[in-house]
């Protein structure tokens, strides 16, 4: 997953697990861009009675550093309160929730947002989970409700929403047995697979979003329109059971749990044992970690697993050169002169931060492979949340993309195939076309059917 | 003798010595202070009232904190004691503090 369950730790945490960060130009408001920080992984929608919600302990954060050291230059912070109305009942709501006020809903979340010049705003109301046609009979519009507008050209949501993230889990967990390409693994001296469509592992799931549209302005300082994008999750040092109240009890600093960038590095470019290390620290310590992007081990792996398939792989990890080319993707951003017209390159400092060059307007017909499909205001160029990400950072970690800096190497023909054959229409939920853009989430009554 | 590191958290003032008025305190400190005033028991108990007896000097210039005081002995060896309260931290190296917690336990 892109950084669903990623880590030993977190793994245990879900309320402060990071799935998914998006950073993209607003494409109905060209002049703000759009961040989205997903938590919680895998929510089954029925799953009441206690249904999900942010954890008022934990402090999230989105980060923005506009001058390329690695280093937050503005971080929005998100603080939630929940409050039981009526702790007589074990009940959610009471009734159809048919409105943000109503005294029907049993368990109510709200919550504050600060930025760089202090509050934005509190009080805000986040939608109910979506239970069901009884409970939540208007879903969409009580979601609605909840875009909040802070002013100065901010909106802010907070809530339920429908994962859009598509990938194959059961194969690629599976020792990578990508279904499209599966009768070429090797297969261990196993009865061999056929190959087949993908499976969408995280259809039909939600995920809670904290999203926030700002003006471009606010984010960027003048002459310089990338930065560098991630969300944090923090716990303070100390977790009490207190027995006498049958309740946790915080105290000491807030401390980082989790972190997220660019989808999928500590889920697949990070090792195990560094995995729990890479999400406590901030992107400007990410130069110890760099190894693990110049020499990936899935880009060995594949030519183990598929063996014939990709010979000029195998050739080039043999030879021990450097990825400098995803280091440039994740780390750096892409410097001038590499793609003709296109840059989103903060400097020299190794860090992984979803980088967006704001300058860049939205596609008016996007491609699912952003960059790698001639579209540059697509992943790694921010990330939408229809990009393929899955399908680009396997063909980028493939080869595809050595290219950019050595012009001599010839990418296996496979290599600009890969996919786990899903596309953003493995999502049974559609996207909306406005802020907060994720869809609306799966109601409990009606997943499964 | 004890050393207080406080560069964490120097404006709440947290202490040694305000960890143990927390103990005496445990009616509004709540379940980390109460634990850890019984730790301190009856060893303890002597301090704070040693405590109580310097004189109301003492009790005017500590202010204990409203929420609970979570305390942590890393190392009882070494005396490396860690305090927490609201959101801040203080670092603690007191052997005498960290064995008397030790004997209570033990």
């Amino acid at each position: 997953m892109s950084s669903h369950r990623e880590a030993p730790e977190i793994s245990k945490d879900p309320v402060a697990d990071s799935t998914d960060v998006y950073a993209f130009v607003s494409p109905d408001k060209p002049s703000s861009v759009t961040l989205i920080a997903n938590y919680i992984p895998l929510e089954a929608p029925a799953g009441g009675p206690n249904f999900y919600e942010f954890g008022d302990d934990v402090l999230y954060e989105i980060h923005i550093d506009n001058n390329g050291d690695g280093q937050a230059d503005i971080s929005y912070q998100f603080r939630f309160s929940t409050t039981v109305r009526n702790p007589d009942t074990f009940l959610y709501n009471t009734g159809p929730i048919e409105s943000l006020g109503s005294a029907n809903w049993n368990r109510v979340q709200t919550y504050s947002v600060s930025g760089p010049s202090g509050t934005l705003g509190s009080g805000l109301s986040c939608p109910p989970c979506n239970v069901g046609p009884l409970s939540t009979p208007d879903y969409a519009g009580l979601a609605a409700a909840a875009v909040h507008d802070l002013g100065g050209g901010i909106s802010v949501f907070a809530g339920q929403r429908a994962e859009a993230f598509f990938v194959d889990l059961g194969a690629i967990f599976d020792l990578a047995d990508l279904r499209p390409f599966a009768n070429l693994h090797a297969t261990f001296g196993l009865p061999g697979i056929p190959k087949g469509p993908g499976v969408n592992a995280t259809n039909h799931v939600n995920v809670h979003s904290i999203a926030i549209q700002v003006p471009i302005s606010a984010v960027t300082r003048s002459g310089h329109p990338t930065i560098g994008v991630w969300t944090t999750a923090s716990r303070q040092r100390v977790t009490l059971w207190d027995a006498d109240r049958g309740e946790n009890v915080n105290s000491g600093p807030f401390r980082q749990v989790s972190r997220l960038g660019n989808p999928l590095i500590n889920e697949v470019i990070i090792a195990m044992g560094d995995k729990d290390l890479w999400n406590s620290l901030p992107p400007a310590g990410d130069k110890q970690f760099a190894h693990y992007v110049t020499q990936p081990g899935l880009a060995a792996l594949l030519p183990v697993l598929y063996p014939g398939v990709f010979p000029n792989l195998a050739a080039l990890v043999k030879s021990g050169k450097p990825r400098a080319d995803l280091e440039a993707i994740l780390m750096t951003g892409i410097p001038p002169g590499i793609i003709k017209g296109f840059t989103n390159f903060t400097g020299p400092v190794v860090a992984d931060m979803l980088r967006l060059n704001t300058s860049i307007p939205a596609a008016k017909n996007p491609n699912m492979f952003g960059l790698l499909g001639g579209d540059p205001a697509g992943f790694p160029n921010g990330r939408r949340i229809a990009d393929n990400v899955v399908a680009i950072e396997l063909r980028a970690i493939a080869g595809v993309t050595y290219p950019l800096i050595d012009p001599k190497f010839k990418p296996d023909a496979a290599a600009g195939l890969l996919t786990d054959g899903l596309t953003a229409a493995s999502v049974s939920a559609s996207p909306l076309g406005q802020f907060p853009y994720l869809g609306v989430p799966y109601g409990g009554f009606n997943t499964p059917s | 003798m004890p050393s207080d590191d406080t560069q964490s958290s120097p404006a709440m003032g947290v202490s040694r010595r305000s960890v143990i008025r927390g103990a005496a305190t445990a009616g509004a400190a709540g379940l980390a202070v109460t634990a850890f005033g019984a730790a301190l028991s009856p060893a303890a108990a002597a301090s704070t009232r040693a405590a109580s007896s310097t004189g109301a000097a003492a009790d005017a210039e500590v202010k204990a904190p409203a929420g609970p005081i979570v305390v942590h002995v890393r190392n009882a060896k070494a005396g490396d004691i860690e305090v927490f309260s609201g959101t801040s931290q203080t670092r603690l190296r007191d052997k005498d503090l960290a064995a008397r917690i030790a004997r209570a336990i033990g």
